[in-house]
């Protein structure tokens, strides 16, 4: 942690403390949204195979789908369902396996990854987002996420020592050829199905995470807990990019769920601004309805 | 079953641009030319899918390099 003077009212411990009573609550609105855009997704298919719908609107929806189908997982990989009783933890599987099904994202891949990205946040070598959270410009962005497997090959090699990361690493890269090989069997029988409804909602989905999640929060950020994730603002309405310009505060506290955010950041804007957060200035009093827009 | 294994995970991380190219996008290929009547032989919009696949192997990516 950095060695930045605070004064005695905005020590870590007291930060936590604060945190902590923001990191308690089920994060019910994830699971209903993780689980409705699979549903919904999952129905497009025979809606459009017996000509209920057309391929050009059901296109659009799973867009939409899958523009929702991360944020769930990601509550599941920090295991804000379970909060911590073993009983639960299958919630989280489940719900993080069963929401990525609409972007072809394995659930085990993405939680070593993004263990990583947290515990090494903006290093060139070991940040496993560092190719989008670096790139110059969004079609930097939109080319790097195109990638595919070869990123991951890049990130096993850093990591292969580590057994822990690899076990989940290689469990995710199963599901991930099991994936692969459901898509190229649906494309044989339903071509432009799976091409409209599947591989491109899950291009631009994968798109719209990278730029949303992973490049806006840590653009142009340094090294260290309260100098790798800024507060940012933005034209579009917060909640058509997840509240992503919060993202800072997640990064700070992980437990916090994700519709508790804007109320954490309220109570811990003192200790932000003590700790030079960047942008942290700028958060507004009150984070509701929309105070988030910079035209 | 360990050797068949690390055959087959060797060959899917070289080769699997190419067979993606072949089966998604020869089918998908195929399947916008029968959308526009052009009724010619499947094969050869495969080859057109597996050539696609070969590049972007040579290449290391199906779009830009950064």
């Amino acid at each position: 942690m950095e060695n930045i003077d605070v004064s005695d009212e905005f020590t870590f411990d007291k930060e936590k403390e604060i945190a902590r009573s923001f990191s308690k609550r089920f994060q019910w609105e994830m699971l209903v949204i993780g689980i409705g855009q699979a549903l919904i997704w999952l129905s497009l298919w025979p809606l459009v195979i017996y000509g209920y719908f057309s391929l050009f609107l059901a296109s659009s929806i799973a867009i939409i789908c899958a523009c929702f189908a991360y944020l769930p997982s990601h509550e599941a990989q920090h295991g804000n369902f379970s909060r911590g009783n073993p009983k639960r933890r299958w919630i989280d599987s489940f719900v993080s396996h069963f929401t990525l099904i609409t972007i072809m994202f394995p659930h085990d891949l993405m939680r070593c990854t993004h263990m990583k990205h947290h515990a090494y946040t903006n290093n060139p070598e070991k940040d496993p987002d560092y190719d989008t959270a670096s790139a110059k410009s969004l079609w930097e962005v939109i080319v790097r996420t195109q990638e595919g497997t070869t990123k991951y090959q890049r990130v096993a090699e850093v990591y292969k020592d580590d057994p822990a990361f690899m076990k989940s690493f290689n469990k995710g890269m199963l599901v991930g050829m099991l994936y692969r090989s459901v898509l190229l069997v649906l494309v044989v029988i339903f071509p432009l199905e799976t091409l409209f409804l599947w591989w491109l909602p899950s291009k631009i989905g994968v798109i719209y995470l990278s730029t949303f999640f992973s490049w806006y929060p840590h653009y142009q950020t340094d090294i260290g807990r309260y100098k790798d994730t800024r507060f940012w603002s933005h034209w579009m309405p917060r909640f058509f990019n997840h509240s992503m310009q919060l993202h800072f505060i997640h990064h700070l506290h992980p437990g916090i769920g994700h519709y508790d955010e804007p109320k954490a950041i309220e109570a811990l804007k003192p200790f932000l601004i003590a700790r030079k957060v960047p942008g942290a200035e700028d958060i507004p009093e009150r984070v509701k309805f929309n105070p988030l827009i910079k035209l | 079953m360990n050797k068949f294994n690390e055959l087959l995970m060797n060959h899917i991380s070289h080769w699997n641009m190419v067979w993606f190219g072949l089966i998604f996008w020869g089918s998908i290929f195929n399947s916008i030319a029968l959308n526009f009547g052009f009724d010619k032989n499947p094969l050869f919009f495969y080859i057109i899918g597996f050539l696609f696949g070969l590049l972007a192997k040579h290449r290391g990516t199906w779009l830009w390099k950064t």
